[in-house]
């Protein structure tokens, strides 16, 4: 079961791949309004983070995420499940 | 281990010839074929043959009956792609009451958008009963807090309810069958009234004219169930020919979209339709070393619609899985709208993506579409459209001028369609249907289009809409959030989308601002972006203006095409920062459309 600051250090690895900017990103990173992320970029990191963790993550659950901190939040609940 | 419902049944072909949903599940249920769930890594989780669905639908309709509701009452279903949702879609129409899909799609960030969305749904259809998947009820609990709601659960939770002792009186020909919320505006919703009958003629007309069913025919689907083109096409079509299905969620074809591709190929399946977009995006992901996985010779209807549609992306996916046994002849265009059930035209079968190639000057110029005989004139100067064929039998169209004069064929103009599957109007809404439906019978499509050759050529989906990555997205809807900022007066904002330099268009928001602050000024604008990524899940780019600089009519209404042109001008000669567009691209279809709407 991985740790929650290792949680964070793949999400933030997947973000990486998605965004092109140069952006500093920690967990207190808003997806939305720092990253601007839209829809598609939401399906690709969620694939991305999904295959890395093998979840799946509901839909439901992204309705209260914003922050890196919130999906880390998510998935380590997830991952504890299995 | 699960077994997929067969694509061979043992029964009779219908065509749909049914008056009613039920006669026709009742008929299907005599077969073995049904209804397939697949998970997002493509394994099957759940079978619902026609027969066991007749069985969970009557058994969910008892239930309602208990719960001592009206005949007729509204029974919201939030649409996730799951059996749940088919058993009480079906269970309505048994009990005699009006299923309402309502959309299952939720956003980053997006709970409390969601909540309020649901909300003016529930309120829109005046629901009495509300369901939704265990994942989803939390979500429509909080929405449905001061609504006056009979029930709210799930289906299984319905269903272990106490049965009602009233006889079963199924839904009849013309009640209605379903509401349908159009993917129209979030904020203003409309529920298309759908009766029995006319639905019955639609699916008839669908399975019979436009796919042409025959024994060996499998769908599959990932669009959602909310949708006309899932709901219609690929949920009721299918039962009212005993077709059987295999359903992918929406959400993991959009992560996956190869697993479209690989459950053809498995499953042999023959029918499947999607927007434009759809094929686009499952090209992007496809890689190389994929294409011999693929054998898609199976698939003899690629129905596409929804959108409008260009043949170049279309042409790019044939030739792509051209390896894969793909044939290009598949393609089969349609045009179509919930208001008139689902499908307004089909093009022939087998004849692939047909475009008619015109003059664009003549066109900008005159409002007239002719044909581009000149070959070499075609890079600069000619123009294409694709055919989205002939409309279906009992059905006319026609093209009308402003002034609501019948055009010649070939002259742009507005749509207008006639027949027994156009709604019956938007439910509690009657000023509205109305503007759209006159007392003859013709529906206003609100889209752009001429015919020639008895085709039906779509040239601009519904003036003001604005298409980002597939999905429509209202103006007013952005103009909204704006005007919901406290800085933002109602009245202040314009949207419009303009095409970007990579061919995508791209949403714009102008408004007036007072503020002369440079730090409140670039807060309004990151606060707004932050809004409709969230509520409407796309990118926006935002200029703020000063006062009396939006182009207004004599009225006092915000002219959103003016706004539109100045804010071009205004990019052109470098006075506003450029939100990546390619000007040379507007400045053509800007002629087109202002050409085609009659204001230069």
């Amino acid at each position: 079961m991985p740790t929650y600051d290792q949680i964070v250090d793949q999400v933030i690895e997947s973000i990486k791949e998605i965004v092109s900017h140069d952006l500093a990103i920690d967990e207190n990173t808003d997806l939305i309004s720092d990253l601007e992320f839209d829809s598609l970029k939401v399906m690709n990191l969620i694939e991305d983070v999904e295959d890395y963790f093998d979840i799946s993550i509901p839909l439901n659950v992204l309705a209260d995420v914003r922050t890196i901190k919130d999906l880390a939040l998510q998935l380590e609940r997830l991952t504890g499940k299995n | 281990m699960l077994e997929p419902t067969p694509t061979k049944n043992g029964l009779q072909l219908r065509y749909g010839d049914f008056s009613t949903l039920t006669e026709a599940l009742d008929y299907a249920a005599r077969g073995e074929t049904g209804y397939n769930f697949y998970n997002g890594k493509g394994q099957l989780d759940f079978v619902l043959p026609y027969a066991q669905l007749r069985e969970d639908a009557i058994a969910i309709a008892k239930r309602l009956l208990g719960l001592k509701i009206e005949r007729g009452s509204r029974v919201a279903l939030v649409a996730d792609t799951d059996p749940g949702f088919l058993q009480m879609f079906y269970a309505c129409q048994y009990a005699g009451m009006v299923p309402v899909p309502l959309p299952a799609s939720l956003r980053l960030g997006g709970h409390a958008t969601y909540v309020a969305q649901l909300k003016r749904l529930l309120m829109s259809c005046r629901a009495s009963v509300a369901i939704a998947p265990e994942a989803y009820l939390s979500f429509l609990r909080e929405a449905a807090e001061e609504l006056p709601l009979s029930y709210i659960g799930s289906a299984d939770s319905l269903r272990s309810l106490p049965a009602g002792r009233d006889e079963l009186v199924p839904s009849g020909a013309d009640e209605l069958a379903y509401l349908q919320y159009t993917s129209g505006s979030t904020r203003f919703p409309r529920g298309v009234m759908i009766t029995n009958r006319t639905v019955m003629n639609n699916l008839g007309n669908i399975v019979r004219n436009g796919v042409k069913i025959r024994p060996g025919d499998r769908a599959i689907s990932w669009l959602p169930y909310y949708h006309d083109m899932g709901l219609v096409g690929l949920v009721l079509s299918p039962m009212a020919a005993q077709v059987s299905v295999d359903y992918l969620r929406t959400r993991d074809f959009a992560m996956r979209p190869r697993l479209w591709l690989s459950l053809i190929t498995k499953n042999r399946a023959t029918i499947s339709f999607s927007p434009p977009f759809g094929f686009e995006l499952c090209m992007q992901r496809l890689r190389e070393k994929d294409l011999s996985n693929y054998d898609l010779s199976s698939w003899r209807v690629a129905g596409v619609g929804a959108e409008t549609i260009r043949a170049q992306p279309l042409l790019a996916f044939s030739e792509m899985l051209a390896p894969s046994g793909f044939n290009p002849g598949a393609f089969l265009a349609c045009y179509g709208m919930a208001e008139c059930s689902l499908a307004v035209s089909f093009s022939p079968l087998g004849q692939g993506i047909q475009v008619d190639e015109i003059e664009a000057e003549t066109l900008a110029v005159t409002q007239r579409a002719f044909p581009a005989l000149k070959p070499t004139h075609r890079a600069a100067n000619a123009k294409e459209f694709v055919k989205c064929g002939f409309a279906l039998p009992e059905h006319s169209v026609e093209v009308r001028d402003e002034k609501g004069n019948t055009l010649p064929d070939r002259h742009v103009g507005t749509l207008y369609v006639k027949g027994p599957s156009v709604m019956s109007g938007y439910f509690g809404e009657p000023d509205l249907s109305g503007e759209v439906l006159s007392p003859d019978g013709w529906l206003n499509t609100g889209d752009l289009a001429y015919i020639a050759d008895e085709s039906v050529i779509i040239t601009g989906r519904q003036k003001d809409l604005i298409i980002i990555n597939g999905r429509n997205i209202w103006p007013q809807d952005l103009e909204y959030l704006a005007e919901s900022q406290p800085e933002v007066r109602t009245g202040d904002a314009s949207a419009f989308s303009v095409s970007g330099d990579d061919g995508e268009d791209k949403a714009v928001l102008v408004i007036e601002c007072r503020i002369a602050d440079p730090a409140r000024r670039s807060a309004l604008s990151e606060e707004l972006q932050g809004a409709v990524c969230s509520e409407l899940g796309i990118d926006c780019f935002i200029e703020l203006v000063p006062r009396n600089t939006l182009p207004r009519t004599t009225s006092g209404k915000l002219s959103r095409s003016g706004a539109k042109r100045d804010f071009l001008q205004r990019v052109a000669k470098g006075e506003t920062e450029s939100p990546a567009i390619d000007i040379a691209a507007y400045n053509y279809r800007h002629r087109i459309l202002s050409a085609a709407v009659g204001h230069r």
